[in-house]
């Protein structure tokens, strides 16, 4: 069959690139000891490991385009406002044919592909519990497979940057200037190898969370990589500051899977099933999650009853489900639905580093440099806003809304914090969830694709600032403060120019109107951000009392280029501030700068032709039925989720807005600090008040110390009291008296007990030794004795006989 | 020659009665000089009249094949055995160990004290006389010319039981002596090597070398 | 029709009995108590075979009594050994010598 032939072919690609990181950490963690610490075994190993996954990835993603005669880059965008209906009955042909909801809205306006543009299947059921079923299951459409090469191209990359970057762990005795000990800094042995099996091992987890086909597997991976970012962030376990992050950030992770646990069990409990796709086992079909919630054409069907509104389950077709006993529809009552989605979304705020749980993304700096490229910025922080868009049909409107809400005060909220901050890595951070903020956001409003846009895009300019500024960090000799800086760009001018070119991308900026070969003169960051904000603006109009889902991320805009070229300026541009550090700079080796030239080549041009461009368009194949359609509110003062065509319309308004905002940001950090005609430090006098506010971080870590460590210190103290008086007392007192009990008893064990048998003793000794004087040891004596007690015992008996017979 | 036989009866019931009272008297007066006697080669000796007269006594009890066992074991086998015992202990072969006056008084106390009792139990208890005479005619087994007691011994020793199984209806076989035989042999065994690793010449350690 | 009685053999079981045991009560030398010890065994003996011929004991009584002989056998040879190697530790074979039990 050449379904199967398909279908297997996609899945045991994308299973090679996921399992070989696994098997790289294996042989790294298990052999270690036999690669020296100067070996770097390890390194090459990781590289190979990821480097081939990249090579499957890309192989399945051709062969996947191939097989479906690239009918997903065919498709016309205009094509997807009516697109949902006709593509749900090609779908679902042919026995593995499981894409209703994130099937190819793009395909169906041409003929039905011979091989469907999703697949999934099950690898190995790992325990079955009447109903509930845990299995390694993989679910890949064009998501996955964009998500895979990404993840596996940026993967590799950093690793054959972080082969440089951590080359002077390749020593046995490693001397960390970070930590003062009573004899100076402390000694090591060098960690390489330990590097590269952590991140081999998050290679995996990544991978198994974007390949993952039920919701379940996706936690066990979504742990995985929260467990893989802690041990990363606190690599450097010594210093105090790198275990106060890692716990910082795996704690505050748990508050966000909390909810994620929650909606778990809502969805486990009123669904019966974790699996995305339909699955058919034994001729019996169990549609997946999102077939349930909604038709093919993703309308979600009300029900008004007494105990409030529900929504009824239904098939792959769009028929009720029925339950087996009572023969009625299945329902399930709307707001669980709304507390499922807010739980999984809770989840996705705490590992995407979302207001409120935003704190932790910061502190996590202190891992290496690497580290803050591929987890805390490309990847695993991706997860979050790769979840909420797999789990895009489960959110309510109510829950986009939120969704909405908290992008855009998290995009705002680090943007202005990025404004002040002057350690290089920290503005990238705050960058990073900014540009986090800017997904969610545009996941909110209905912009399903532009969000995972920029997730893409994101990732390669992202990914490749925090190298450039490893670079920087590394030919700097691990100074990361930007005021000690400046003028770099003579001494590292490739670091300069490819970080150059991700700052253009993040901020948007471009050249519009003379068009060469028909496209703008854009970089990666200019498409994704223009969708947003395009669709942001589109959603304000729709919702007028939301405007402010507009307003501010326009402003962000603003304030990401002005930040952004702040620090370029800072770092690159002007002259040296520190001597000390200019004289010691040097460009990085070439192991080094070869990932930053590749990764600026992707960050300019892997966007190329925007929302027509073959990326937007890979990803818009997987997006769910009905976004498209966009969704009108049926009570006036609801909320309305734009359509596409409705953005299409304000495209180019809002893109000349936020180009406009974002060159007027770029031209303030010119005039700040390029040419320098306004100083920064009066402007900072004039607003010390808003400076320090925005210094310490809108005061959140405060905030939380107030609103939950100190109230925990509190209720610790009242126990603390509680244990010491009540209980104590009440345990002081029972002591006691069990000692008085015990002086008694002893006193009776002492006079009584030992008495009796002491008297025994006393007793049976004397008997023994008047007994003695028998026992002569005499042969014949004993004889004797045997013979006399012979007679006297027959004496008796003929006495006793004599005696009965007489009575 | 049945007419012989019969003349002749009488006197051989009186040879026979006669010969039993003599072994009776010879064994009493043997066993009671091998108390008296002091020495020990001379206990040996009596020890043999004693124990060749019991051997008498039991052919007068028709036990002919146990009476040639009494013979063989004792006067042939276990008493050579004492005699090599007194050669090898003995610092002299007429070394005497008097016993004092006082313990033979005392001991021939008791032992009349002892004998008294038995011939009292002897003589007062019923034993049941002639009790087993008719089931032994009537079984059979013992014909003088199959040998007597022999093979009823050793059938015995097989676990069989011709005096009790042989011609008897629902008799219940196996209530011979097959196991006890066999512990017997093992206990011989044992005795074997216990005596010989009793009785080896011990090493004695040489004096240090000066 | 046996000439003799089953009590003149029950007697004569006791004399050997009683003799025997006077002998080990009386001889200091070892191989005395050991003859002693034989003679009462060959009393015990000659009981079990007058009963089996005179009683129910039947045949029973001389089996006994066969296994007594192999068994009196046997305690002669241990009581020799045990007697050399007396005489090996105390150079003697008085029995009153070896009084180690004294209590």
């Amino acid at each position: 069959m050449d379904l199967e032939t398909y279908q297997s072919t996609l899945a045991r690609l994308l299973t090679t690139a996921w399992l070989l990181p696994l098997c790289g950490f294996v042989i790294e963690i298990f052999a270690g000891w036999w690669s020296n610490r100067r070996s770097k075994a390890a390194a090459y190993l990781a590289v190979f490991c990821i480097a081939t996954g990249f090579v499957c990835s890309l192989t399945a993603l051709l062969y996947w385009g191939e097989k479906t005669e690239w009918a997903a880059f065919a498709g016309h965008a205009a094509g997807h406002g009516e697109a949902g209906a006709e593509h749900a009955a090609g779908a679902h042909d042919g026995a593995h044919a499981n894409a209703a909801h994130h099937a190819a809205a793009g395909a169906a306006a041409h003929a039905t592909p011979a091989y469907p543009l999703a697949v999934s299947g099950t690898h190995y059921v790992l325990v079955q519990f009447g109903r509930l079923r845990v299995a390694i299951d993989y679910y890949i459409d064009s998501l996955t497979l964009a998500m895979f090469t990404m993840v596996t191209l940026i993967a590799s990359l950093i690793h054959v940057f972080a082969i440089g970057y951590m080359g002077d762990e390749l020593t046995d005795d490693h001397e960390d200037h970070e930590v003062h000990t009573s004899h100076g800094h402390l000694h090591r042995p060098g960690r390489y190898y330990r590097f590269f099996a952590y991140l081999s091992l998050f290679s995996f987890s990544m991978l198994g969370l974007v390949l993952a086909g039920n919701v379940f597997l996706v936690f066990v991976f979504w742990e995985l990589v929260g467990i893989c970012s802690y041990f990363l962030i606190g690599f450097y376990t010594e210093r105090r500051s790198a275990c106060l992050a890692a716990n910082k950030a795996f704690i505050m992770n748990r508050v966000g899977d909390f909810g994620f646990l929650i909606g778990l069990m809502i969805l486990w409990t009123w669904f019966g099933t974790f699996q995305f796709a339909e699955r058919t086992e034994d001729g019996q079909t169990t549609p997946g999650l999102f077939q349930m919630l909604r038709t093919p054409e993703g309308e979600i069907l009300r029900l008004n009853t007494q105990s409030g509104q529900r929504v009824v389950l239904v098939d792959s077709h769009g028929d009720p489900l029925l339950d087996p006993t009572t023969r009625e529809p299945k329902t399930v009552p709307y707001l669980l639905l709304v507390a499922a989605g807010m739980g999984i979304f809770a989840g996705c705020i705490g590992k995407s580093a979302q207001f409120p749980l935003q704190t932790w993304l910061p502190d996590a700096m202190e891992g290496p440099t690497p580290v803050s490229a591929l987890v805390h910025s490309a990847t695993m922080v991706a997860a979050g806003v790769y979840l909420t868009g797999r789990f895009y049909p489960m959110f309510m409107p109510e829950v986009l809304l939120a969704i909405a809400y908290v992008g855009c005060i998290t995009l705002f909220l680090a943007a202005t914090i990025a404004v002040v901050a002057t350690d290089i890595k920290r503005v990238l951070a705050y960058s990073t969830i900014s540009q986090l903020g800017y997904m969610m956001l545009g996941l909110g409003v209905g912009a399903w694709g532009a969000g995972l846009f920029h997730l893409i895009t994101h990732a390669f300019f992202k990914s490749l600032m925090f190298l450039c500024s490893g670079a920087v960090i590394y030919g700097c000799h691990h100074v990361q403060e930007m005021p000690r800086m400046g003028g770099l760009r003579r001494k590292m001018p490739i670091t300069a120019y490819t970080m150059l070119v991700g700052v253009i991308a993040i901020c948007g900026l471009a050249i519009p109107w003379p068009t060469v070969f028909g496209e703008k003169i854009a970089f990666s960051g200019y498409h994704s951000k223009d969708a947003i904000v395009a669709a942001a603006l589109t959603f304000a109009q729709l919702n007028p009392k939301h405007i402010l889902l507009f307003l501010l991320p326009l402003v962000g805009a603003g304030i990401t280029a002005f930040y952004m070229f702040r620090l370029w300026f800072y770092t690159f541009a002007g002259t040296p501030r520190d001597e000390h550090v200019y004289e010691h700079a040097h460009e990085a080796p070439a192991v080094m700068w070869i990932p930053l030239v590749v990764l600026s080549l992707f960050a300019a041009f892997c966007a190329v032709g925007g929302e027509e461009g073959p990326l937007f368009k890979l990803l818009l194949n997987s997006e769910p039925a009905g976004v498209a359609a966009g969704r009108e509110s049926a009570v006036p003062g609801g909320i309305s989720i734009p359509g596409h065509a409705a953005v299409a319309a304000n495209h180019v308004a809002a893109g000349v807005d936020a180009l406009i905002v974002a060159g007027l940001g770029a031209f303030l950090a010119y005039v700040f600090y390029g040419v320098r005609w306004l100083n920064p430090a009066e402007v900072k006098n004039q607003f010390a008040g808003l400076h320090r506010f925005l210094i310490e971080k809108w005061r959140f870590d405060e905030l939380y110390d107030v609103m939950f460590t100190r109230p925990v210190h509190i209720i610790a103290r009242w126990c603390t009291w509680i244990d010491r008086t009540v209980f104590d007392g009440l345990l002081h007192a029972a002591a006691r008296l069990a000692l008085d009990v015990a002086r008694w008893d002893r006193k009776f064990d002492e006079g009584v007990v030992d008495g009796l048998v002491n008297k025994v003793g006393d007793l049976t000794f004397a008997t023994g030794r008047s007994f003695r004087v028998i026992q002569t040891g005499r042969l014949r004596q004993y004889v004797m004795f045997i013979v006399v007690g012979v007679i006297v015992i027959g004496v008796a008996g003929i006495l006793f006989v004599t005696q009965l017979r007489a009575g | 020659m049945e007419i012989v036989k019969s003349a002749l009866e009488p006197l051989f019931s009186l040879i026979h009665a006669g010969s039993v009272w003599a072994f009776v008297l010879a064994t009493i007066g043997a066993a009671v000089a091998v108390v008296l006697s002091q020495n020990v080669v001379r206990m040996a000796f009596w020890l043999i009249i004693a124990l060749g007269s019991t051997a008498g006594l039991f052919f007068a009890l028709d036990a002919d094949f146990l009476g040639a066992a009494q013979l063989l074991v004792y006067v042939g086998g276990t008493l050579v055995l004492l005699v090599f015992g007194v050669m090898l202990t003995a610092s002299g072969p007429f070394m005497q160990m008097k016993t004092s006056p006082g313990e033979g008084v005392l001991a021939g106390f008791i032992g009349f004290s002892l004998l008294g009792l038995l011939a009292t139990s002897v003589c007062t208890v019923a034993w049941d006389p002639h009790g087993a005479v008719a089931p032994i005619a009537a079984a059979g087994y013992n014909p003088a010319e199959e040998g007597n007691t022999t093979r009823a011994l050793g059938m015995s020793l097989l676990g069989l039981r011709p005096d009790k199984d042989l011609g008897q209806e629902n008799a219940r076989p196996g209530t011979g002596y097959l196991l006890p035989f066999e512990v017997a042999s093992v206990h011989l065994l044992v005795v074997l090597v216990g005596a010989a690793y009793l009785a080896r010449a011990k090493r004695r350690q040489a004096p240090p070398a000066l | 029709m046996p000439a003799v009685e089953l009590d003149v053999y029950l007697f004569v079981a006791a004399v050997l009995f009683v003799c025997g045991a006077v002998c080990m009560a009386t001889k200091r030398n070892a191989i005395g108590v050991l003859m002693g010890v034989e003679l009462v065994l060959n009393g015990a003996n000659l009981n079990f075979v007058a009963f089996a011929r005179y009683t129910a004991l039947g045949l029973d009584g001389q089996v006994i009594a066969l296994f007594v002989i192999v068994l009196a056998a046997a305690e002669a040879a241990v009581a020799l050994a045990i007697a050399l190697s007396f005489y090996n530790n105390h150079l003697t074979i008085d029995v009153d010598r070896g009084n180690e039990l004294h209590g």
